[in-house]
């Protein structure tokens, strides 16, 4: 590998075949699992509005991104010590969250805002204001 | 009459998949909107010395909806996760989220003191520490010589 502290992580285009929410998708290189979050968009009249499911997930380790027309969001988890122990009963596994979009021209990225409460993160993607027409002023001679 | 004909076996496994998905649904109390295959929440239980620690993956929960009643040796949590204010029938795009009643149950291995459960709830997981009731807390027996 590269031997450097460069974590690798493969991007998820979301146009991609739909992954089924919660499969860990790949291993880093701290042995950290990494997950696909399961979220839903709506639409408002005034754009989109985005929710993803982050368990464990608050405001310090959240990483959100808008660069070109992608939005990308990383939850980065802190691993619990009191969390060990012998599994009775186990569904699931803690890992990272990330996941990816192609954000439409139609989206206003510098009004994107953001709200994360209780491990769900909601993402406000308002549509640009078309500009309205101008009139030209026409002048008989 | 046979049941699976070889020229339409896809079929027949559809029939099939939507029978057992029927029956499965009977069992599970929480139906609506349900896009995943897996349950909601998601729950974990480890054991320790002196309690189990049950934790549940439950983004989005409103507490003053959340119940969570032990009794029989069992573990219930039961809640309801409302569509947010932003849909209406017409207007997803994607869902994937979870989204209506939900009920999970699980059999604790050992016997927990009635007054020994405390559970909190934050970022989304909830904790649920419950006490072993102190008859199932392994204790060493020593053993002594008997005299001849």
């Amino acid at each position: 590998m590269s031997g450097s502290n460069e974590v690798s992580i493969r991007l998820s285009v979301d146009d991609s075949v739909a992954a089924v929410s919660g499969s860990p998708s790949e291993m880093t290189d701290e042995q950290r699992l990494l997950f696909n979050p399961p979220i839903d968009i709506y639409e408002t009249p005034d754009g989109l509005v985005l929710y993803a499911d982050l368990p464990g997930v608050t405001s310090e380790g959240l990483d959100l991104q808008v660069q070109d027309n992608r939005l990308t969001l990383f939850g980065r988890i802190q691993q619990r010590d009191s969390d060990q122990g012998a599994v009775v009963h186990e569904e699931y596994k803690v890992g990272d969250f990330l996941r990816s979009f192609i954000l439409s021209d139609e989206v206003d990225h510098d009004r994107i805002s953001a709200r994360l409460n209780n491990g769900v993160l909601r993402v406000e993607l308002p549509r640009a204001v078309r500009s309205q027409p101008r009139t030209i002023k026409v002048v008989t001679d | 009459m046979p049941v699976f004909r070889w020229g339409h076996a896809w079929d027949a496994f559809q029939d099939l998949e939507r029978e057992v998905d029927q029956l499965l649904q009977g069992v599970n109390l929480s139906l609506h909107g349900v896009r995943s295959t897996r349950r909601f929440p998601l729950i974990n239980l480890i054991e320790k010395t002196d309690h189990f620690l049950f934790t549940a993956e439950l983004p989005g929960a409103d507490i003053k909806d959340l119940e969570v009643t032990s009794a029989d040796g069992r573990l219930m949590i039961k809640g309801v996760r409302r569509a947010p204010e932003e849909a209406r029938d017409d207007t997803f795009r994607r869902q994937e989220r979870f989204q209506g009643n939900w009920q999970r149950t699980i059999q604790l291995p050992d016997r927990v003191e009635e007054d020994g459960l405390r559970a909190e709830y934050s970022a989304g997981v909830l904790r649920i520490t419950l006490k072993k009731a102190p008859s199932s807390i392994a204790r060493n027996i020593p053993v002594t010589e008997g005299s001849e």
